[in-house]
């Protein structure tokens, strides 16, 4: 998606030092500004308990966000995610309770259906050459379409074994929610793969250029598959911690999550069109969102302001990120 | 393959997907064809494709706007609203259609004056609009609206033809617009090369603007075409409308990148998608799996299209 | 630049909203000036759950107690759990809950009561001992059975009638619809459930379904439409589709109901009052909050709606009420 406009609107060589990070810099500012209001205005806002709740809610989010970083930064999309983590989440659930597989069976069963349909998507993006958000926007349809297939919309996996249950339920010692090291795990993972590795680097230069890419000698199609079998694989691994959160899964499982993904990604200052953004922006671009909503919740405000609030700080975020492009470019 | 059918050929092959699946019908259930249906069909259809002219526009333009579901929602009630002062319908609609060119010019403010992405502006407006009406109207529908509201005050067989025929009267003008007018061609050339189109002295930025506002008015038209034909105004009505518009948009083969694609494959597209629930219906499928099938087709009619090019690609390697 | 002020004009503005935040109690005895009451809504935006506020914020204003409201805005099953949540941190005395699923609530209900919160359910249960008190309103068994009655009353005892449903995965929904596939099995050998079309909470989506469903299967005679938006959208489907022989019923809403009683479309909407339920769910929240909830006949003194029998952890508002054609004129919500 990397169009001739999009190259007259975004700067033509990488960003330098100056310029760099200052949007992540803004976004730091702007968690720290949440803090402290929140801390004054909310109640018990600002408390560990408090903290390891956001940080258990924001795991499956999370976890989708980091791999969609990867996708977005070729400059393609994935819509799919939420679906997909909801047909993961109902096999993951009957293959335990169908099929009486033990229960890390069954994990494993949803991480390769989330590996599947990132396949799928691969396939049809890499190979086919089909727009990702045609594609994302089909398997969003088909993903959810086949969960509620499958259970005939009304079957509801439950009994889940306490060993599942403690990952989304229970707290290491240190009061520490038992899935947040997945988190951490998955963002280390991905910072080092998008920062450090040349598949990162080529990643990026796909999204400045997919014929430059190629003609550098970057496996274009191979490169495009790999993030978004990812993405298929991370909706699978968020997929087993949903259902150990909620300990239910359902076909409605994840319906949403690929808007607020997406919209985290943004915020922190990964470009739509691909090539520019960080995984460390896309953290914080989380973080903002989360304590955004549950500082409102905890200041007795409406649901609905939250989600004003987080339209019009996306606006912000690409405003001010277009700011700061333009600037660098001087 | 002449030039005119390989022009044409995802238009055909949607064409082609649509035969066969009247085709089905016509061996196992044809029931579908009663003349009852297919005026409800038709009618039901209408605002689809009312906004999907207006989808089709920005797609052309290089955009996209995802936030049209909370607009329908908006002008729907501003319909409501209106129509509940005491004002005449025609003024009722013209106002609603205001209320959507005022939505979408926001919009357009953002992405063509700002220079900011649309996938990411719209999604923004989507949420804030949404979130907004529903805070203002906490789900309560609009009602005690005055008779003349259901079907322009024309009756069942009067409003049905009226709300077919605006959709017809649409189409066919933007058709013919987007061909022969200079400004259907600049949103052409806006889309397919920014660049060469402001060499030509286009303005890309304003053609960008305008697709936008046309949007939202199209997308109040459609509210109104689907508020009349009840005798009150649901505030959360649209849910779901841009995906649906989207994908018929796409499927009809027009190019999400921009500068390709025709109004004909639009209907086309709007054609296919909205017979495809009621067709399962008919043929006894069960509710559950047709948001499967919705999905298998539109990867189906957009995958099939990149076939032949692979193999191209496939051969000229080799 | 840009962004600093947007941080500070966002920070002005959650200022200007925020004023009533800060100091927060905890769970235990009541802090000055009367409980606070946690009330949750499975959805924000239905109307249903809109005059159920209603009762409860009459309730609250007549009982001192303070009540927040808050909730999903879509049906999304996980959102209840993060309200919960939050409400746990910020300290409440008690939290009423319509439990959209009732096994992931109830984890997060028990770590509630742990901490010394009284949980309350109303409108939709969740497990046993995820709560102290389930205000009720009617059984999925009571739902079904009256749904039941009125289309074996219109079908004159024998025939196909057709369900519309509101989304597919809709818990309560499928409850009832489970109870009505057993009661179907057990009394009415010779009624036929013909389909199950989903309205996913649209107006519209019923309205289009019903269409399709008269002509696909013309010997239904009754559409059972049991989510209040998907009532006036068959009964309209209906009355445009000229079939007199075909009758509506259903689960819904007075108001939105009204029109079609009137003209005979729609024969019945069986529900409660709803601003009842909401007002009874407060009176027993802030009994139990205040320690006055006491067992047996007329353990609650619920303000206008009198006393209460409190029947071990349940109480009752009362059975479904039918609203026909002769006594919608005497409801407002």
């Amino acid at each position: 998606m990397a169009a001739p406009e999009a190259a007259a609107a975004a700067p033509a060589p990488a960003r330098t030092g100056r310029g760099g990070h200052t949007h992540e810099w803004l976004l730091l500012a702007l968690v720290v500004a949440e803090t402290a209001y929140f801390a004054y205005a909310g109640s018990n806002f600002f408390t560990t308990g408090n903290a390891g709740e956001v940080a258990r809610a924001s795991v499956e989010i999370g976890l989708l966000a980091l791999a969609l970083t990867a996708v977005i930064l070729t400059g393609g999309i994935d819509l799919s995610v939420g679906s997909l983590l909801g047909l993961a989440a109902v096999l993951m659930g009957s293959a335990h309770r169908d099929l009486q597989w033990p229960i890390a069976a069954a994990a494993l069963v949803g991480i390769g259906v989330g590996v599947g349909g990132g396949v799928l998507n691969a396939a049809l993006v890499a190979r086919l050459g089909v727009p990702p958000l045609i594609v994302t926007l089909g398997t969003y349809s088909l993903f959810r379409g086949i969960a509620e297939g499958f259970t005939g919309g009304i079957r509801n996996y439950t009994d889940f074994p306490p060993a599942l249950l403690f990952l989304g339920q229970g707290r290491l010692p240190g009061g520490v929610p038992a899935q947040v090291p997945l988190l951490v795990a998955a963002a280390v993972f991905f910072w080092l793969l998008v920062h450090r590795t040349p598949i990162g680097r080529g990643v990026r230069a796909i999204g400045f250029s997919p014929e430059g890419a190629r003609f550098a000698g970057i496996p274009v199609a191979r490169r495009l598959s790999l993030v978004y079998v990812l993405s298929g694989a991370m909706a699978g691994l968020a997929a087993v911690v949903y259902a150990a959160r909620l300990g239910q899964a359902k076909a409605d499982a994840g319906s949403g999550y690929e808007l607020f993904a997406i919209t985290a990604v943004v915020l922190g200052g990964t470009s739509i069109f691909g090539g520019r953004g960080s995984v460390h922006g896309t953290l914080l671009g989380l973080v903002a969102v989360a304590l955004l909503q549950n500082g409102l919740r905890l200041s007795d405000q409406p649901a609905e302001l939250a989600g004003i609030l987080t339209g019009v700080l996306l606006i912000g975020a690409i405003g001010a990120n277009r700011l700061v492009a333009e600037r660098s470019r001087a | 393959m002449t030039p005119a059918a390989g022009r044409y050929r995802r238009e055909l092959g949607v064409a082609g997907a649509l035969v066969l699946l009247l085709g089905l019908l016509t061996v196992i259930a044809p029931a579908f064809f009663g003349a009852a249906n297919l005026r409800d069909l038709l009618v039901a259809n209408a605002p689809v494709l009312v906004a999907a002219v207006g989808m089709t526009l920005v797609i052309l333009a290089r955009q996209i706007d995802i936030s049209i579901g909370s607009q329908f929602a908006i002008c729907g009630v501003a319909a409501g609203l209106l129509a509940k002062t005491g004002l005449p319908m025609p003024l009722v609609a013209a106002g609603a259609v205001a209320a959507g060119a005022a939505l979408g010019a926001i919009n357009g403010a953002l992405v063509a004056g700002l220079g900011l992405p649309a996938i990411v502006v719209t999604l923004a407006t989507m949420v804030v609009l949404r979130e907004g009406l529903r805070w203002r109207t906490e789900g309560v529908w609009i009602q005690d609206l005055p008779e003349r509201f259901q079907w322009f005050g024309l009756g069942q067989a009067g409003g049905r033809v009226a709300i077919v025929a605006a959709a017809i009267v649409v189409f066919a003008a933007f058709a013919w617009g987007l061909r022969r007018l200079a400004a259907g061609r600049a949103v052409y050339a806006a889309g397919s090369d920014p660049e060469a189109a402001r060499l030509v002295g286009i303005h890309p930025r304003r053609v960008v603007f305008a697709t936008f506002v046309f949007m939202g008015a199209l997308t109040g038209l459609a509210a109104v075409l689907t508020a009349i034909q009840f005798i009150d105004v649901q505030t959360s009505a649209g849910t779901g409308l841009e995906m649906k518009v989207i994908a018929a948009v796409v499927v009809g083969g027009v190019a999400i990148s921009g500068g390709r694609g025709t109004l004909v494959g639009t209907l086309l597209g709007v054609t296919l998608l909205g017979t495809i629930g009621p067709a399962l219906t008919f043929l006894g499928t069960q509710a559950y799996w047709e948001r499967a099938l919705q999905g298998a087709v539109i990867l189906l009619a957009v995958s099939t299209d990149a076939l032949p090019s692979l193999v191209r690609r496939r051969r000229g390697r080799a | 630049m840009r962004r600093l002020g947007v941080v500070l004009g966002l920070a002005v503005l959650a200022a200007a909203c925020g004023g009533s935040g800060g100091g927060g109690a905890g769970g235990g005895a009541p802090a000055k000036g009367g409980p606070t009451v946690a009330m949750m809504p499975k959805n924000k935006g239905n109307p249903y759950f809109v005059s159920c506020h209603k009762g409860g914020q009459e309730a609250a204003d007549q009982l001192g107690v303070k009540l927040l409201w808050d909730g999903p805005t879509e049906t999304d099953p996980a959102k209840q759990n993060e309200v919960v949540e939050a409400w746990i941190t910020r300290g409440v005395d008690v939290i009423a809950v319509s439990v959209e699923n009732k096994e992931a609530i109830s984890t997060v209900l028990r770590k509630a009561r742990a901490k010394g919160i009284k949980v309350v359910t109303w409108d939709a249960d969740a497990e046993k001992d995820a709560r102290d008190v389930f205000v009720d309103q009617a059984t999925p068994q009571g739902i079904a059975s009256v749904l039941l009655d009125h289309t074996s009353r219109l079908l004159g005892g024998k025939g196909s009638f057709a369900i519309i449903t509101a989304s597919l995965t809709a818990a309560n929904q499928n409850e009832w619809i489970k109870n009505i596939r057993e009661q179907l099995a057990a009394k009415y050998p010779d009624l036929k459930l013909v389909d199950i079309r989903p309205s996913d909470d649209d107006r519209k989506r019923a309205f289009d379904e019903t269409q399709t469903l008269l002509k696909v299967h013309p010997e239904v005679k009754v559409i059972m439409a049991i989510a209040s938006p998907a009532v006036p959208g068959a009964a309209e489907a209906v009355r445009q589709s000229g079939r007199t022989d075909v009758k509506v019923t259903g689960l819904g809403l007075p108001n939105a109901s009204k029109p079609y009683l009137k003209d005979g479309v729609l024969d019945s909407v069986v529900l409660w009052n709803t601003m009842d339920l909401g007002y009874l769910t407060v009176s027993v929240a802030n009994a139990l909050a205040r320690g006055t909830l006491k067992q047996g006949k007329g353990g609650l003194d619920a303000g206008r709606l009198g006393p209460k029998d409190v029947d071990g952890d349940h109480i009752v508002l009362g059975t479904p009420f039918t609203f026909t054609k002769e006594n919608v004129d005497g409801f407002d919500f």
